[in-house]
């Protein structure tokens, strides 16, 4: 009998096929809803947007890697769905250069120069996005660079509606719940539909990407809050949920793997701070204040971890909760 | 019907449809055998012959006078070709006796006049050391030194969890030789001074579960355990846990929680072993694979060649295949098919091309804290990763290196391909080289 060699690899021999590329890929997927609603309500402005993020966060990632000598990484979706993820976080209007820079900077600075894909501290898209206001100057100068080469959209109408919470502060009459939660144009992209992004966020449940606890404890705890403030603050709390990023933020932004706990009482503890921090920042100002709730509480996930540390096996106490059944 | 088991795990397919529902066959006697003198956890044997030398099938050919050995014992009658160091499953070389076989007959013939009942707790030890038993499920620790306990033993646990993927050998033991099982169990029993004894049953083997139950039916202290189908069930500490509900603390040894476990083939050996005086000269395994034309559970004489296995069972192309001795969660790939299988082999799997992955590229972790959730010893294999890939021992071990039992889980379930188990056990061996300096 002639036998060709067997291969050899270390155990285990079986693989189960999720990976990380996958799981990018399904994020991506939980998007389209969001971005069918955007592109409906705000048209080709607004596919303009996205497509210049992609485009940039690809460029962007293949540079910075050329650049440090690292195989390209562009099938792990990582760069593209922060790409895309940075468009959201933008109103359509948004001059192209400005989304563009967000990008770079989320992708090029925050991801790729920490280390890559698992080593950045912060959420790339929310700190590309907010790098607008942490370093106005610099927007500021690209504007007046590149304020010739804003493409016109020929006769399409942008709504260019005060968002819902802008609305909120100048004590506007807002749409009903049921709109407000359809679909209501004004704002960022990703703001206008709470239901696309509940979509979104049930399909990644169901793929065992996130765990729907981390989102419901944030939204729940904002919920909560409002309600408890309603008598000083007057603002109606179902409008209060309804409006600005809090479901794109707690179904996307916060638990994305890298940037936050990995701990199931890690979570907890993670989700109910962002809560009781975008109500904090709300009530300072009309800056949307849960892009830099996350952002904070990014900073702090070592010291949850390390806070809520099981342990193991072999030190017998209470199992984990959190560990399967 | 309540189902036990323990916190974390994780479900992964189970593949035995190819050989569940296969009776145990006889494999045809190899031409030789190549017969690694120790094949126990403990102090090394000694060879008991040289080349040249004839043997009869079941005569003692190593031992060593230390507590904690197992001696090995002719599998065939025949000729020694060699005593030398061979290149043995584990990948690294070992001393073998290396026999060729004559005319036969292979058979042991059963000694006669032996009766277990009246036989003292010494005189079944005895006799089970002298069989040369060890644990049949991979641990390989003599069997005599496990069930010669000076504390107070109140349960035996039977493992016939078999949580390996592909595996059915000890289903096939159960379902077929559910009467000696529990002859041995009653022997066992006597040695530890147990009064219960339960046996452990994952419920993807419902004929096995009802073959026990028709056997202990009239039997006091016995009770068949029915378990969830969860990976890795049939290792000791979390059997022990699902069962007992006792904790296992680290550095305890199941008889400091009142119980000793052995492995269903292990059992049935000291039956025989007290009974007629059989050594282990031969085992039931379990040869699977998507692609193997004749799949089974076979009576394989310890020391038979992998290759002389696989041509029994017509696998004849391996190319891009890999061979793994054992399950394929813990399970050693072979690249020299002039290895043989021990006492402790529970089975070969051949896993097709379509299932092998012929280099491991893999990235970073992502956090995806996959790992963590299904981790059965509840540890950070996250952690454990990065900090054993960079080398950084201390690290890693603050991070309970050494509880991991090497199970797995997180290398099948890592998104990131992230081979954590090479990792830490690349990791344990330096540590240990660096401690004997």
């Amino acid at each position: 009998m002639h036998m060709s060699k067997p291969v050899y690899t270390p155990p285990p021999h079986l693989k189960e096929e999720a990976t990380v590329s996958n799981a990018m890929r399904d994020v991506m997927i939980a998007l389209i809803p969001i971005v069918l609603v955007a592109v409906y309500f705000f048209g080709l402005p607004a596919l303009f947007t996205i497509v210049v993020c992609l485009a940039a966060a690809a460029l962007t990632e293949l540079i910075f890697r050329k650049a440090m000598s690292k195989k390209p990484a562009l099938n792990d979706y990582s760069a593209l769905l922060t790409g895309l993820l940075v468009a959201l976080l933008f109103p359509a209007t948004t001059p192209w250069w400005e989304a563009a820079l967000a990008t770079f900077i989320a992708v090029g600075i925050v991801k790729e120069l920490m280390g890559g894909l698992g080593w950045n501290r912060f959420n790339p898209a929310l700190l590309g996005r907010v790098s607008v206001f942490l370093i106005p100057g610099l927007y500021a100068w690209i504007n007046t660079q590149f304020a010739g080469l804003q493409p016109a959209f020929g006769s399409v109408d942008v709504v260019t509606q005060a968002t819902p919470l802008a609305m909120m502060h100048q004590g506007m009459e807002l749409p009903s719940y049921l709109q407000l939660f359809l679909a209501n144009p004004g704002g960022a992209m990703g703001e206008v539909s709470p239901l696309a992004l509940l979509l979104g966020g049930a399909f990644l449940v169901y793929k065992k990407h996130i765990n729907w606890k981390l989102p419901a404890v944030i939204i729940g705890v904002v919920l909560l809050l409002s309600l408890v403030l309603m008598p000083v603050t007057g603002v109606d709390p179902l409008q209060y949920i309804l409006t600005g990023g809090l479901f794109l933020g707690a179904i996307f932004m916060a638990t994305d793997w890298v940037t936050s706990p990995i701990t199931a009482k890690g979570k907890i503890i993670f989700g109910i701070c962002i809560g009781v921090l975008i109500v904090v920042f709300r009530g300072i100002g009309p800056v949307e204040g849960v892009a830099f709730a996350i952002l904070i509480m990014n900073a702090f996930v070592p010291l949850i971890e390390r806070a809520t540390k099981h342990p193991s096996f072999s030190d017998p106490k209470p199992a984990p909760a959190g560990a399967e059944k | 019907m309540e189902v036990k088991t323990f916190q974390g795990g994780a479900h992964i397919p189970h593949y035995k449809v190819y050989t569940e529902a296969k009776p145990i066959e006889k494999l045809a006697d190899p031409p030789e055998v190549i017969i690694p003198l120790s094949q126990h956890l403990g102090a090394p044997n000694k060879p008991l012959v040289k080349e040249g030398d004839k043997v009869k099938v079941g005569q003692k050919i190593g031992d060593s006078d230390e507590y904690i050995s197992a001696p090995v014992h002719a599998s065939i009658s025949g000729t020694v070709k060699a005593v030398e160091p061979r290149l043995i499953y584990t990948g690294g070389e070992a001393e073998c006796v290396v026999i060729e076989a004559d005319g036969g007959p292979h058979e042991f013939s059963p000694e006669e006049n032996r009766d277990p009942e009246k036989m003292s707790k010494e005189e079944l030890i005895e006799a089970i050391r002298e069989a040369g038993l060890v644990g049949m499920g991979g641990a390989a620790f003599p069997t005599h030194a496990n069930i010669n306990q000076k504390k107070d033993i109140d349960t035996l646990l039977l493992n016939g969890a078999e949580c390996e993927p592909f595996l059915t050998c000890d289903h096939r033991v159960m379902v077929e030789q559910a009467e000696k099982l529990v002859a041995g169990a009653e022997i066992i029993m006597r040695c530890i001074g147990a009064t219960k004894c339960f046996i452990g049953i994952e419920v993807n083997k419902p004929d096995a579960i009802k073959a026990v139950e028709e056997k202990i039916s009239d039997k006091k202290g016995f009770e068949v355990v029915p378990l969830e189908v969860k990976y890795p069930q049939g290792f000791k500490s979390h059997l022990i846990k699902a069962v007992t509900g006792r904790d296992v603390p680290r550095g305890a040894r199941s008889a400091d929680l009142g119980c000793i476990v052995r492995n269903v083939g292990t059992t049935i050996a000291a039956y025989e072993a007290a009974a007629y005086g059989k050594p282990l000269i031969e085992r039931v395994l379990t040869v699977s694979g998507p692609e193997v034309p004749k799949p089974g559970n076979y009576l394989v004489k310890v020391g038979a060649p992998v290759y002389h296995i696989l041509q029994e069972c017509r696998v004849d192309d391996l190319e891009n295949s890999k061979v793994v001795l054992g399950g394929p969660m813990t399970g050693l790939a072979q690249i020299d098919l002039n290895t043989s299988i021990v006492k402790s082999t529970t089975g070969i799997v051949v896993l097709p091309p379509e299932m092998v992955e012929e280099e491991i590229t893999y990235k970073d972790c992502v956090r995806c804290g996959k790992c963590v959730e299904h981790c059965p010893m509840w540890l950070y294999p996250n952690e454990i990763s990065i900090y054993t890939e960079a080398e950084d021992y201390e690290a890693a071990q603050e991070w309970d290196l050494d509880d991991c039992i090497e199970c797995g889980i997180c290398a099948y379930i890592c998104p990131s391909y992230r081979p954590i188990v090479h990792f830490v056990q690349r990791a344990k061996a330096d540590i240990q080289k660096m401690q004997k300096k």
